[in-house]
């Protein structure tokens, strides 16, 4: 089985905050265009979750004033006992997003949660994130 | 409709009345601490402020933090990503008035992009016959730092909700600005 991208059947769990024009969602749906705004304070969390486990190879974010960011697996059937994936501090972006990639090896999941630790400002978007890898029962 | 959240520092020397504005403000005056008590460390005061012609609100989480410096660095450490300040003085001690400078430096090292909005607070205005910093020079400070002054009276429930409403409305520009800013982007 070749790369290929694992968001398809993905939905987005839970987010920690929330302006209803700016719905989480929009880190989703593939287009940058839409985004999920943070309403103020750290951290502030999102979960994906997918409908099977997958294996996943590279997680790639598109965001805005990101600092502290850290990606955290979960294997169990619902999104609990999260483990440490990878974590990193963003660089700051004057007028374009973030783009951050994540390159992983052998890392398995059913859900993915994206901690945002800190901020290069009070608030920050996620615009986009695509996970590429196999499903694990391909 | 949006509800934003904002750690928000209440800061300045000791006894000038930081603990007794936030809880006045936390209780709509039901509640004036009689008694002094020194606060160590940072207590914790949640309150919402709904931002007039919108349906948009901000919870302010106030950070009563205590004046001496023998805490400060276990302060330091909760006023991490703060959202907003309260910066407050008493009008009849000078001495307070002349620290809210680096009240409002350590304030602002704190926040991200050591961007912060602030309030100028003189308290104590039930002691107007003791005043020893005029409402003009703390005005013309105030400005001069980009701070809005405000004088209360928490002891006579004076005022005491205007320089958090500042504050809260003050977060929801910022907001705004960002919403648009993030929106040109893209």
């Amino acid at each position: 089985m070749g790369r290929r991208d694992v968001g398809a059947g993905a939905q987005l769990l839970l987010a920690a905050s929330g302006d209803e024009r700016f719905p989480p969602e929009g880190i989703l749906d593939g287009n940058t265009e839409t985004f999920w705004m943070t309403t103020g304070m750290f951290p502030q969390e999102f979960v994906i979750s997918f409908p099977d486990l997958v294996q996943i190879n590279n997680v790639k974010i598109h965001c805005f004033n990101v600092c502290g960011l850290s990606i955290e697996t979960s294997l169990a059937k619902d999104p609990v006992d999260f483990e440490l994936l990878c974590e990193k501090e963003l660089l700051r972006s004057e007028d374009q997003l973030q783009v951050q990639e994540f390159e992983q090896r052998e890392a398995s999941a059913r859900h993915l949660r994206f901690v945002i630790h800190s901020g290069f400002d009070h608030f920050v978007s996620v615009h986009k994130v695509s996970v590429e890898g196999e499903a694990a029962n391909d | 409709m949006v509800k934003l959240r904002a750690k928000c520092i209440v800061a300045g020397d000791p006894a000038v009345g930081k603990s007794a504005l936030a809880q006045v403000f936390r209780s709509e005056s039901a509640h004036f601490p009689k008694n002094y008590t020194l606060t160590t460390g940072v207590e914790v005061f949640v309150k919402s402020v709904s931002i007039p012609d919108t349906n948009d609100s901000v919870e302010l989480f106030l950070l009563d933090s205590s004046g001496k410096e023998i805490f400060y660095d276990m302060v330091a450490k909760q006023w991490e990503n703060s959202g907003a300040l309260c910066l407050v003085y008493d009008i009849t001690n000078e001495v307070s008035f002349n620290s809210c400078s680096k009240w409002l430096e350590r304030a602002r090292a704190q926040a991200p992009g050591g961007q912060l909005p602030a309030v100028l607070v003189g308290n104590k205005t039930d002691l107007a016959a003791r005043r020893t910093v005029e409402y003009k020079e703390a005005e013309e400070w105030a400005a001069s730092q980009g701070l809005e002054y405000f004088e209360t009276s928490a002891k006579e429930m004076e005022n005491y909700e205007t320089p958090f409403h500042s504050l809260a409305r003050a977060f929801h520009r910022m907001y705004e600005e960002r919403v648009e800013l993030v929106k040109s982007l893209v």
